[in-house]
């Protein structure tokens, strides 16, 4: 149906009201017959374009014809009844029908009240004119999906407009329908739309959804959800509770002033029954207003709801989204951070029981055990629907969320819900499907925590002995009290519906497992005592043993998919069947641990006490919603907050409340969601809708306890998904493995002492390779984990270089002394060297992988490192891993400890072997000490410079001994090289490099260092040189030259200085190219001639460069490291023709003569 | 040829003397040192080559190439050249085969690895004319080895003995380079290359 052409009601009552005023109700039959006779002339030519515009000039025809009855109804009161002519046209006044279906009353006679009554009847159905659709039977389909029949319009049963009559107002279709409606029939859906002023008056209107009320003369529920249903404001919030939707061009008219603090588009407005009694019929919004303007303020301070809902929510807008994404809306936060609130308020209470246990397990020999197993009924849906006693019986669920669209989850629903088939995590649209008249209400996490507090106050005065197990649930042991255990579930039971109003189920046996299962079949609100024989008191009960025979395998707890689809291979349905199979066997599908679970589960066998508190072993957040980044840095910030907000607040208040016990955490898992390929913009709002799951865990070897290095850490891992930040829907990070900072805090201590009189007192890594090699000793501990606060890194970046040494040497005769006690004892040490301490040169030539998993170690910084250190330059560092090792043993021993990190990482040693450290390993790290102990004295020997330094003696050197000296002296050599440059400006006799030790450094690394050091220079020659080699991916010197020929052309007049200066910088690179290639590349080198030979006669420094370099080049193929020539003995031949070739051939060959000492053979 | 040497060594010295043959057979022939006649084609690592007819020629090629087999295995030999003199006895054109074999190379080789290397060389000599220098009549040539120490004790048999020094004259200026060909592969790096006497090579200095 054309809609956009469909007229709107509002112009052809403008239109039409001369014409019906005056025709009167002739109009019908004089519009009709002067169109007959025309439409059957145009009957092949039709007068409309199509079915469209037909139908909407239909409608348009019979909107007129209605109206012009309805006038003449009006002015003739032809019912015959007095018309009291004002209130009586208004009761349906703005009310527009369309009749669905059989009805009684008949459709006619309900058009028939229309007309009557100022209300609109419509033939067609319009979602733009229709406002209430009746009917009184609907099939199946429209009943399943209601919202897509009635485009989200009420429904209402055709008495509604009887009632409405009756009443002489509108009533709200809700309540009438209520009273005969009964649950579990034929459900419609119960809306109610308050047309209002406003919305004839700026066509915006308010529609207050689920508007319920008992009797229209009590009370209205001040708690009532509305939807914002405001065209014009597409809103973007996920939350909607408690909030009537008033639009704010509604507010315009209305004319409050005080009404714009409601606010753009929520507000919360208790709204009271009488101020729509005092609206009388037609419900004057303006007075409800007033009302609600005044309230709201209270109302907004009480929910404490963030009201800026016009602000997108995602990550991209709210830079708190992920601290409110918590804060507010998640039911599992709340459920997962309760137990540290619990703590934290029953600490004292948790302690005694603690201490009591030991008291416990000798009773639990003499005495029956009883165990109540007591669980709130519907926790979450009760606590809220306690304060609206009419909602008890009424399928309510909770959710964040309910949004028209119904893309919300619902979080937890009631038992009348749950009877609908109403389940945790269906969308709310299905949810509706199942049972429309679900009514949703959002989290009111205060009232939780309320009634959690009450719950285990009450828990906890009956019984000394609570093992809580949730917020709702918990475990009594009621073994010593003396009264019946039924008595006193009975009595907990009904303190708690007195207190909290809300009620609890329980059960009773013998152990958690079954109390559990007793409680399960309790629910609601009962209780179940489960006894292990057949007592008499309990005849009709069931025993255990019958009852557990036909209890699925599925109800038990720890059986969860997996485990259950494992099983129903094995045709296990029931623990009756289970009971049959063999532990072993079970043992052998399932693992010991399982196996023996499920074992003794079937068998109603549960060894737990009661009060055993588990300590967290895992850690971990996820947030999947709302999750949009524009880019990189974004996410470094988001995560930011992720931490901080969530993870790891949560971990402090951890750490904090149990005595800071915890620290982090060895195993860190980063799970990102990512959009799948081509998926589109998800159903549900913000959702994180069709993803790929991407995870990926690494192993931190030591624990962190700070959140900067988590976050590091994070972000890397983040990084190495190599994904569009924009695609990430969802990220989320557990932390595994944590760790009880108690005990390696008590190391400490006692190492601290062992310790204490060679060590200065802030060198806590000398203590901490004691300790790290304690734990190796217990062998409890993969990972040491004293973690290098980042002070103490600081502090030991400002040591000055004499200090390592000192150190060193107290470092080397301890780690001695330490191997002096115990020969046994691997010396292992899980403490890296400082990071500054590192050689990033060698480092940075490492292999990827290697790089990667120390950057792990250093939990991140390294990497940073090394990309800032490619700026500076490389002059103090040096190439030669023999320098490396003096390097790092140095490090090692000034840290106290022996490098058994770098080490292990070198030797590619899997994790396996992390965990016990084989001996040859100690035997290299003592080697290592050792080392330590020889390699420093080297410094010392060392002349201050080559220079002084025998040549010949140095020749003689074998090759890695040369190398080694080479790179000790790294300093001396490159400032007297500089020096050397600038002094030698007479070209080209300047172009002398008295120093070969430059060799290798101006081509090592990657990129070459020269690249860098060009780069730096503020020779522009040598910048543009830089550039064109960092640009390009070839690092072979000809590609270089050739890019960058047509850049140096324009910049070769310079001043002498720098001209000099750039020949001899040139020139060396070609002179160092040369050595580097000449082994195995004389085609580049050549290339990289012929192309300066070819470019030299436009080029004067390149002609001088090409002059200068190339005999070092033919010197250098010449230059053959070879002492003797040999020729073959048994041919040399002169001959130059064929004539020679036949005539050689037939001489035979001379006898070689000694002459000079060599043999010559002619022929 | 000993094919049951084993060590990578051994059989990159066996590719590689194998080889050199070659490369020296198309050596000559490209320098039309002798009528094409003494040659006929051959195909050698599906390569067209030419290789030496007459038996004396074939056999001083073959046995010179061979006969560095064990100085090629045992890292002895620096580079291999093929020296095409004047009358005088003085170079006037070198072909240089400059050859690293990495002794601490322990992995296996793959011959056809090498030899796919190796292959590249033999295609390019085939189009090295232009790079070379006419020769003068009444010109000779010679297979030449540099040796980075004298082969002596162990290899008294008697093929070592057939190397011997040579007075060959040398340059007295580095000599222009014209590469042809290089690879560099585990274990063995080859260049081949060009040399021509400097231009200011001062003439007949003997005289």
């Amino acid at each position: 149906m054309g809609s956009n052409s469909s007229d709107r009601p509002s112009s052809s009552v403008s239109s039409f009201a001369s014409a019906a005023a005056s025709g009167g109700s002739l109009k019908r039959s004089r519009n009709r017959t002067p169109q007959n006779p025309l439409r059957s002339t145009t009957k092949r030519k039709s007068p409309f374009a199509d079915f469209g515009s037909y139908m909407a000039e239909k409608n348009r025809k019979l909107g007129a014809q209605f109206r012009a009855d309805a006038a003449s109804v009006s002015s003739l009161g032809s019912d015959g009844a007095p018309v009291d002519s004002e209130e009586d046209k208004g009761v349906f006044r703005g009310v527009s029908i369309f009749v669905d279906g059989f009805t009684i009353p008949s459709s006619q006679e309900l058009r028939g009240y229309m007309l009557r009554h100022g209300g609109r009847f419509e033939n067609y159905f319009s979602r733009d004119t229709v406002t209430h659709i009746i009917c009184s039977n609907l099939p199946n389909s429209k009943m399943r999906n209601l919202r897509a029949f009635s485009h989200g319009l009420p429904v209402v049963r055709p008495e509604w407009v009887l009632h409405s009559l009756a009443a002489n107002r509108l009533l709200s279709c809700l309540s009438k329908l209520q009273q005969d409606h009964v649950i579990g029939k034929q459900a419609i859906a119960c809306f109610v739309e308050v047309p209002s002023l406003c919305k004839l008056a700026c066509s915006s209107w308010v529609n207050i959804c689920e508007w319920r009320a008992q009797q229209m003369d009590t009370l209205w529920a001040p708690y009532q959800l509305v939807h914002g249903a405001c065209k014009q404001q597409k809103l973007s919030t996920y939350f909607r509770h408690q909030s009537i939707s008033t639009s704010s061009d509604a507010k315009g008219s209305i004319n409050h002033d005080e009404e714009i603090k409601v606010g753009q588009n929520h507000s919360v407005v208790p709204t009271d029954g009488q101020t729509s009694e005092c609206g009388g019929i037609s419900i004057q919004v303006g007075d409800v207003a007033c009302l609600k303007s005044e309230e709201f303020s209270q109302a907004r301070d009480a929910n404490q709801e963030p009201s800026a809902s016009d602000m997108v929510h995602s990550t991209l807008t709210d830079p708190n989204f992920v601290e409110n994404y918590f804060k507010v809306n998640s039911r599992l936060h709340f459920i997962g951070t309760w137990r540290n609130r619990y703590r934290q308020r029953f600490s004292k209470l948790l302690t005694g029981v603690k201490s009591s246990n030991e008291n416990l397990k000798c009773h639990s020999t003499k005495q029956k055990t009883a165990i109540i197993h007591i669980d709130m009924d519907c926790f979450f849906v009760s606590v809220i629907i306690r304060n609206f006693p009419d909602l008890v019986h009424k399928p309510v669920a909770v959710c964040h969320s309910d949004n028209p669209r119904g893309t919300a989850e619902i979080s937890s629903a009631n038992y009348v819900a749950r009877n609908f088939g109403v389940k945790a995590g269906i969308f709310v649209r299905d949810a509706k499907v199942c049972c429309p008249n679900l009514v949703i209400l959002p989290y009111d996490f205060e009232a939780y925590q309320e009634v959690a507090e009450q719950f285990y106050n009450i828990l906890h005065k009956h019984c000394s002995k609570v093992q809580a197990l949730s917020c709702d649930e918990a475990f009594l042991d009621v073994t010593e009290c003396d009264v019946d255990p039924e008595d006193i579930a009975l009595a907990i039971r009904k303190e708690i519906a007195e207190t909290t109003r809300c009620t609890a189920s329980a059960g009773i046996a013998e152990n958690l497992l079954l109390a559990r299962l007793a409680t399960r079949s309790a629910k609601p609100n009962g209780q179940r005592f489960l006894p292990s024989e057949k007592v008499e008191l309990h005849i009709d009960a069931l025993v255990v043993e019958d009852y557990l025979n036909d209890l699925p395998v599925m109800e038990l707890p720890g059986i969860g998919y997996a485990t259950h689809e494992k099983l129903k291979k094995r045709q296990i349905q029931t623990c009756g069947q289970m009971r049959m199979t063999q532990k072993e066997g079970l043992q052998k599908d399932f693992g010991e641990k399982i196996g023996d679970m499920l074992w003794n589960y079937c068998r109603g066998i549960d060894n737990r006490n009661v009060g055993e508190v588990q300590e967290a072993k895992s850690i971990g957040a996820e947030v999947n919603w709302g999750i949009r980044f524009n880019d990189m840095t974004d996410v470094g910030f988001e995560l930011e907050l992720y931490y901080t907000s969530t993870g790891y607040s949560e971990c402090k208040a951890l750490i904090s409340v149990i005595s800071k016990c915890y620290a982090w955490m060895p195993l860190t898992h980063l799970q990102v969601k990512k959009r799948k390929q081509g998926a589109a913009e998800p159903l549900k709002f913000m959702g994180c809708g069709d993803c790929q799951n991407m995870s990926r865990s690494i192993t931190v070897p030591i624990a962190i306890d700070n959140e900067a290095a988590l976050l590091r850490i994070a972000k890397k891992f983040l990084s190495s998904f190599h994904i569009d930040v924009k695609e990430v829907r969802g990220i989320g990070l557990h932390l595994t493995k944590l760790e009880s900072a108690k005990i390696t805090r008590k190391g400490r201590e006692n190492i601290a002492v062992w310790l204490s009189s060679p060590m200065h007192a802030t060198r806590s890594k000398c203590k901490q390779i004691s300790q790290s090699d304690k734990q190796c000793d217990n062998g409890d501990f993969l990972f040491s984990s004293g973690p290098p606060e980042s002070g103490d890194l600081d502090s030991s970046h400002k040591l000055d270089q004499d200090k390592p040494t000192l150190l060193f040497q107290d470092a080397g005769s301890n780690c001695s002394s330490i191997k002096g006690a115990d020969c046994v004892r691997p010396i292992r040490s899980s403490v890296l060297p400082p990071l500054q301490d590192l050689d990033i040169d060698v480092v940075r030539n490492l292999p990827t992988e290697i790089i990667l998993e120390m950057d792990v170690l250093y939990k991140g910084e390294l990497s940073d490192l090394i990309s800032k250190s490619k700026g500076n330059n490389c002059l103090t560092h040096v190439c030669s891993s023999t320098v490396s090792l003096i390097d790092a043993s140095t490090n090692s021993a000034d840290a106290g400890i022996s490098d058994a990190h770098i080490d292990s990482v070198k030797l590619g040693l899997d994790s396996k072997d992390k965990g016990k450290m084989p001996i040859c390993e100690n035997v290299e790290s003592i080697s290592y000490v050792d080392q330590v102990t020889m390699e420093p004295k080297l410094f010392d020997l060392m002349p201050a410079s080559l220079s002084q330094a025998d040549a010949s003696v140095f020749e003689q050197m074998p090759e890695d001994v040369k190398a080694d000296v080479h790179g000790l002296l790294p300093l001396h050599r490159e400032l007297k090289v500089s020096k050397d440059f600038y002094t030698c400006f007479d070209f080209p006799s300047c172009v002398q490099f008295p120093d070969p030790h430059l060799k290798t450094h101006l081509w090592s690394g990657d990129p070459p260092w020269w690249v860098e050091k060009f780069n730096t220079s503020k020779n522009i020659l040598l910048n543009v040189i830089s550039r064109h080699a960092k640009s390009s991916k070839d690092i072979r010197l000809s590609s270089i030259l050739q890019s960058v020929a047509p850049f140096l052309l324009p910049v070769c007049e310079l001043s002498n200085e720098v001209y000099a200066e750039a020949i001899c910088w040139l020139h060396e690179l070609l002179a160092q190219y040369i050595v580097l290639k000449i082994g195995s590349d004389i085609e580049e080198i050549y290339n990289c001639f012929c192309f300066l030979k070819r470019i030299s006669p436009s080029s004067k420094i390149l002609l001088l460069v090409y002059n200068s370099a190339l005999p070092l080049f033919q010197v250098s193929a010449w230059n053959f490291d070879v002492l003797f020539i040999l020729t073959f003995l048994m041919f040399s031949c002169l001959l130059g023709s064929i004539k020679v070739f036949s005539v050689m051939f037939g001489l035979s060959v001379l006898i070689g003569i000694w002459k000079n000492g060599k043999h010559v053979f002619l022929l | 040829m000993d094919r049951k040497n084993a060590s990578p060594q051994g059989e990159t010295a066996r590719v590689l003397t194998e080889f050199l043959e070659v490369a020296v057979n198309c050596i000559v022939f490209l320098k039309g040192f002798y009528p094409p006649a003494a040659f006929e084609r051959r195909r050698y690592m599906n390569v067209v080559v030419q290789k030496a007819r007459h038996p004396q020629l074939a056999d001083y090629i073959h046995s010179a190439t061979s006969n560095l087999l064990p100085f090629v295995q045992k890292g002895l030999v620096e580079r291999v050249n093929v020296t095409f003199y004047d009358k005088e006895h003085i170079p006037l054109e070198k072909f240089v085969f400059k050859i690293d074999v990495n002794q601490s190379y322990n992995s296996k080789v793959e011959e056809s690895d090498i030899g796919f290397a190796l292959r590249a060389f033999l295609i390019k000599l085939t189009v090295a004319k232009p790079a070379t220098k006419p020769l003068p009549p009444s010109s000779g040539w010679e297979i030449t080895a540099y040796f980075r120490a004298l082969p002596q004790g162990s290899s008294k048999e008697k093929e070592a003995q057939l190397w011997i020094p040579t007075d060959t004259k040398q340059w007295l200026q580095p000599p222009d380079i014209t590469p042809i060909k290089s690879m560099s592969s585990q274990p063995l790096k080859v260049q081949l290359y060009l040399e021509h006497p400097n231009p200011c090579e001062p003439k007949k200095l003997e005289e």
